[in-house]
């Protein structure tokens, strides 16, 4: 809602309130103040002037040599306009002045002779069209004052961003009622109590839903001629960025911006049969051209305004072509009424058609408004435009609400605020705007909202109208008296912090991806027609193509991440996330709403470490598969112990997953349920993303990680005697696993073996080919005795045996 | 074996004279006075000479080894201070080097003023719970007083998946999912995923929020006013001025926004707070009536306050981010710097 200091000024007294203090006062009183424009700001250094002589240029017919007075200096002008002449008071734009559209004004020479500057038409200063000659001032003007003062266009806009709960604000005598209930000034209204005398002769009105149209008044008014408004109507309408049409038009958009009320003029001589009907589409109706120019499609729920033959008017949104006033116009029907914002809104989304006019039915027109507007209306049309008022008219009135009224306990409204209240308070915060109290008995009071407080309808509305009135920031500060309990907290928000700090400490950062997808990700990974992740929730209104599905992976966000990170120069990546994936369950039901931890690694395995400390060297599949035995370790599920239900598996062809390269690819499982894969992103998969570098990765399911019991903490005593390390390389065919061995190791029952480990893997030198080297170190310990010599060896002897037998495995000779 | 002794003191000196750096040192040691030096060799002997030598032996074979290990560590001592202060760098870092930090990674700032936002009020005694985000019609609008065709609707332009379902437009929704299955008293924050159908320079199609809410006997909107004021000192880590305003939300009556004073200019109006003074960061209010009777809660019996704020918007103003467009794309410039 965007209005004028000075048009507010008509309505209420704000002498001595600036407009930054208005604007502070709308704010705290819930009309949020977006903007405070002083207007016409590129017109501020224009002067009034007074030309003294004025004399044909002696080079050229057409211009004119004047003597100008600006206050106590006179200079010299040359003109070209016709109207040039001694006497004339006008309007000068000095030397260093810029007009609109970037018009600069300089000394110069004209023809040979020097000119100090420019009287200007009333287009030169972007206020009309005119340009017939330089603007007349009204004689008696003083030269040498500001122009824009001189002229009243010198106003302040302020724009109110208001809440859908405030329709009565939608008119600068709302705004205004509110400001004089704050500065206790009164109000003064141009028009109140109108009525329609219900009688015509020459027109009828029929309506045909109460429901739809609570109610429907109409004017006529004869002898008008179509022509442009005075310029203190032009500029009320540029100044709040409404264009300014003709008068009779400007005149409703006027009104409508003062009262609120939304009003239509048809051509009385384009209405047919001497009838208005309020109706539904006939069922051969279904487009209607709106006066914009556009062909609409209606349907039968919207309602329409006909004559006796044919629709002229979408009901409370836009006018039609077939009955709009134009230069011809020499009668005009009025109409003031109020419809049901449902149905409007209903219509204006259909058509995708907002217009001042909807914007104020959505929200509710006050029905008892619905005169003065049109009295105001009327007024106009006769002062300004010629017109003659014919005394009949017609007020439809049978959707009358019946009367409203409320109680308001006195003791409650001061509980709920907190603070205490007496009535007499509440009484005086409450009149101030309009909204009537009488005393019911000692704590309540009974309260009649005004019509135009549509939004009033509770008690509960009539507390926040005193919290409102009485000021927020009045209202006191205290702490909430609870009893005290324990605040449990959601265990698998904890678990995913916990883990994202883990993940954070080896050196990965967080991502955060929308949740929706370019669809066309599922095709770049490669997956099959019939993958489940290919179904998906799709968004009926997607603001993208790039954002139209609901992620069913993580990771094709982290690898356009990691493609960003590689264009800006960023050649080590680590990254990952913890999000949700939506898998569709059935029809019209919610998603499985899935949360998966996934990463991604590609360049130096040790980030922006300078090459002085670490080796540059870049990331392998074991960074992947460490990062998750890390997490898994550090959840405490258990990996790789002897028995364990979670361990690495490799994919067969048809586990593969279909984005990774073969060879290079893991499955984490817990007896038959995969809980997570990683591996080596295909080459042509990362081309897709535009990526050319190495990427690893890991994508887990987090929830069910969560849901596996983590290995309690538990104490064991240490030992007390000393452990012995024996390291033995074995020379093994290359195809045998090292983690095979180690879990043979692991899983020979040798109470004697504490711990193995493999400390080295090599093929080529001094080993025959085909074959390689691993190296294990085995560390045995007795809970009971120091061990000897025979003891270790004996055991030691026996794996060396087991690993033979079972891998083919040989002594290194050292 | 006497002799032996007194030969290998002899050699022992002769050679310590000689040491001039501390690998000699070293050899040094390990030739004469290690586990398997010759001094350890002789005392070895002392097993086989006869029992009335033994003592006089072993304790002239132990002065002589201390006198020799004497004089070891005054040898040890002078090389060392003298390589203190020779040229020779290779044996010490240069520490004007930089250290060898651990490599480590970065929270999502979103995640980092999220947790900060939940700590806060877990602080106070709120428990945390989490929602969907394809949530119904009806936890998203109607269950929030917002009906069919409500011009509120317009408040929130909506992701829709289906005629029913939606993508959440605020966490909101929380509070009638958990109203509807548990009794007052509730202090209860929602954290969550949003999404809007607005994508410009100020908003992303998806953002962050958390919700709050208290129900109980006798709350007031002083109290609302006490919560809310005691957060943002807690937030943003000091004593701002605070001002709520007059709004409106279906579900809350009465409604506020929550002002702070411009954390860039201190009041005094900027680009930021738009000449104002003042940064908008929260809505609030006193639950609706409507909301309660929804819930089958007694609007008479039972009261509470609700709030939602967004993530984003106090990440920018708590760390300056001036482009809200950084926080999906991931750059790890970006990421490292909080």
């Amino acid at each position: 809602m965007k209005f004028t200091l000075d048009w507010l000024n008509q309505y209420v007294d704000t002498e001595g309130c600036s407009a930054e203090q208005l604007a502070d006062h709308l704010t705290m009183l819930g009309l949020e103040v977006d903007a405070v424009l002083p207007l016409f700001q590129e017109l501020s250094a224009l002067k009034t002037a007074r030309i003294i002589t004025a004399v044909p240029h002696p080079e050229a017919d057409r211009l004119t040599l004047c003597q100008v007075a600006v206050g106590d200096e006179t200079m010299q002008i040359v003109c070209g306009a016709p109207n040039a002449r001694a006497g004339l008071v006008t309007v000068v734009a000095l030397p260093g002045t810029t007009l609109p559209g970037d018009f600069k004004i300089k000394k110069s020479k004209v023809r040979g002779i020097e000119s100090c500057g420019m009287l200007c038409s009333e287009r030169e200063l972007g206020l009309s069209d005119s340009h017939s000659g330089i603007m007349e001032l009204p004689e008696g003007t003083e030269h040498g004052q500001s122009f824009i003062k001189i002229m009243g266009l010198d106003d302040t806009l302020i724009e109110v961003d208001l809440t859908p709960n405030r329709p009565d604000c939608a008119s600068v005598i709302g705004i205004a009622r509110e400001i004089a209930g704050r500065l206790q000034r009164p109000l003064r209204l141009p028009v109140e109590n109108a009525r329609v005398s219900h009688n015509s002769r020459k027109f009828a009105v029929d309506v045909e839903s109460a429901e739809l149209c609570p109610r429907y008044a109409a004017r006529l008014i004869t002898n008008i001629k179509i022509g442009p408004s005075p310029l203190w109507l032009r500029n009320r309408l540029t100044a709040i960025g409404l264009r300014p049409i003709n008068n009779v038009v400007d005149i409703t958009n006027f009104v409508m911006m003062e009262y609120g009320q939304p009003l239509h003029a048809f051509d009385f001589d384009n209405l047919q049969g001497g009838r208005i009907m309020v109706r539904s589409p006939r069922s051969h109706e279904t487009t209607f051209t709106t006066l914009d120019g556009t062909e609409r499609q209606l349907t039968p729920e919207m309602l329409l305004i006909c004559d006796s033959e044919r629709p002229v008017a979408l009901a409370g949104i836009m006018g039609g072509m077939n009955s709009e006033v134009t230069q011809g116009t020499t009668s005009v029907l009025l109409e003031s009424a109020c419809f049901n914002p449902v149905s409007i809104r209903k219509t204006a989304r259909g058509l995708n058609l907002a217009t001042d006019a909807s914007y104020r039915f959505e929200r509710g027109v006050d029905p008892d408004g619905v005169c003065n507007a049109m009295d105001r209306a009327v007024q106009f049309f006769c002062e300004l435009a010629g017109g003659t008022a014919e005394e009949e008219g017609i007020d439809v009135y049978t959707g009358r609400l019946p009367f409203r009224s409320l109680t308001l306990r006195i003791s409650r409204t001061s509980a709920l605020l907190g603070l205490a209240l007496d009535a007499a308070q509440i009484q005086v915060l409450l009149e101030s705007i309009g909204i009537l109290c009488k005393h019911k008995d000692a704590d309540t009071l009974w309260v009649k909202p005004p019509t135009f407080r549509v939004d009033i309808e509770r008690e509960a509305d009539l507390v926040e109208e005193v919290a409102r009135l009485y000021g927020y920031n009045n209202i006191p500060v205290s702490l909430p008296q609870v009893h005290l309990s324990y605040p449990e907290q959601d265990s698998g928000r904890l678990k995913r912090a916990a883990v994202s700090r883990l993940l954070t400490d080896i050196g990965f950062s967080e991502a955060i991806n929308y949740s929706f997808t370019n669809e066309k990700h599922l095709d770049l990974l490669l997956l099959p027609d019939n993958d489940k992740r290919r179904e998906v929730i799709r968004l009926l209104n997607p603001l993208s193509e790039d954002q139209s599905v609901m992620r069913t992976l993580l990771i094709p966000g982290l690898l356009e991440n990691v493609d960003r990170n590689i264009r800006f120069q960023k050649t080590a990546v680590k990254l990952f996330e913890i999000g949700k994936i939506f898998l569709p369950t059935a029809e019209n039901q919610q998603p499985d709403e899935r949360i998966r931890l996934a990463g991604v690694l590609s360049g130096n395995r040790h980030g922006y470490s300078p090459s002085l400390h670490y080796k540059e060297e870049d990331v392998d599949i074991l960074d992947a598969k460490g990062a998750v035995e890390y997490i898994l370790r550090q959840m405490r599920l258990n990996i790789p112990a002897e028995d364990s239900l979670i361990d690495f598996h490799i994919p067969t062809a048809v586990e593969l997953e279909y984005f990774v390269l073969p060879g290079q690819a893991l499955l984490l499982r817990q007896e038959k349920t995969t809980l997570g894969t990683l591996g080596k992103i295909r080459p042509e998969v990362l081309r897709g993303f535009g990526i050319k570098h190495d990427v690893y990765y890991f994508d887990l399911d987090f929830d069910a990680l969560c849901q596996i019991t983590a290995a309690p903490k538990a104490f064991s005593s240490l030992p007390v005697y000393p452990a012995v390390k024996r390291d033995m390389a074995l020379v093994v065919p290359v195809n045998v696993a090292a983690g095979d061995m180690l879990r043979a190791v692991r899983m020979h029952k040798d109470a004697l073996i504490e711990d193995v480990a493999l400390f080295d893997v090599f093929q080529g030198k001094n080993i025959k080919s085909g074959y390689k080297s691993v190296a294990l170190s085995i560390t045995y310990r007795s809970a009971s005795k120091t061990l000897t010599e025979k003891n270790v060896e004996k055991s030691n002897t026996k794996i060396v045996s087991l690993l033979a037998e079972t891998f083919g495995a040989s002594l290194r000779d050292a | 074996m006497e002799l032996e002794l007194q030969s290998l003191e002899k050699e022992a000196r002769q050679q310590l004279e000689a040491l001039s750096d501390s690998a000699g040192l070293e050899e040094f040691r390990i030739r004469y006075l290690g586990r398997k030096g010759q001094f350890s060799t002789i005392l070895r002997q002392l097993g086989t000479v006869t029992t009335d030598d033994r003592p006089r032996l072993g304790q002239l074979a132990n002065t002589v080894k201390e006198q020799i290990e004497a004089l070891f560590a005054e040898r040890q001592a002078a090389i060392n201070s003298s390589d203190d202060q020779s040229e020779d760098f290779s044996k010490f870092p240069d520490l004007t080097l930089p250290g060898r930090i651990p490599v480590t990674g970065k929270l999502h700032p979103v995640t980092q003023v999220m947790q900060e936002v939940c700590a806060i009020f877990e602080n106070l005694g709120f428990s945390v719970a989490e929602g969907p985000d394809v949530e119904q019609d009806y936890y998203n609008f109607e269950a929030l007083n917002i009906p069919a065709h409500h011009p509120a609707r317009d408040m929130h332009d909506t992701f829709y998946v289906s005629d029913q379902l939606l993508l959440r437009t605020h966490t909101s929704p929380m509070q009638a999912r958990i109203m509807e299955t548990r009794q007052p008293p509730l202090r209860i924050i929602a954290p969550g995923k949003v999404y809007r159908c607005d994508s410009d320079i100020t908003h992303t199609p998806m953002f962050h929020q958390v919700e709050g809410f208290l129900v109980d006997r006798h709350v007031s909107f002083a109290d609302l006013k006490g919560i809310l004021t005691v957060f943002t000192q807690k937030m943003f880590e000091r004593d701002l001025p605070l001002r709520f305003r007059p709004s409106f939300f279906p579900f809350t009556e009465p409604s506020a926004e929550v002002d702070i004073a411009c954390v860039i200019c201190g009041g005094s109006g900027c680009r930021v707070c738009k000449r104002s003074g003042w940064l908008e960061i929260l809505g609030s209010g006193m639950i609706d009536p409507e909301v309660f009777k929804m819930v089958g809660y007694d609007p008479e019996i039972y009261s509470g306050f609700a709030f939602g704020l967004g993530i984003e918007r106090i990440a920018m103003l708590k760390y300056g981010i001036d482009d809200i467009r950084l926080y999906y794309e991931n750059d790890q410039r970006f990421l490292s710097q909080f």
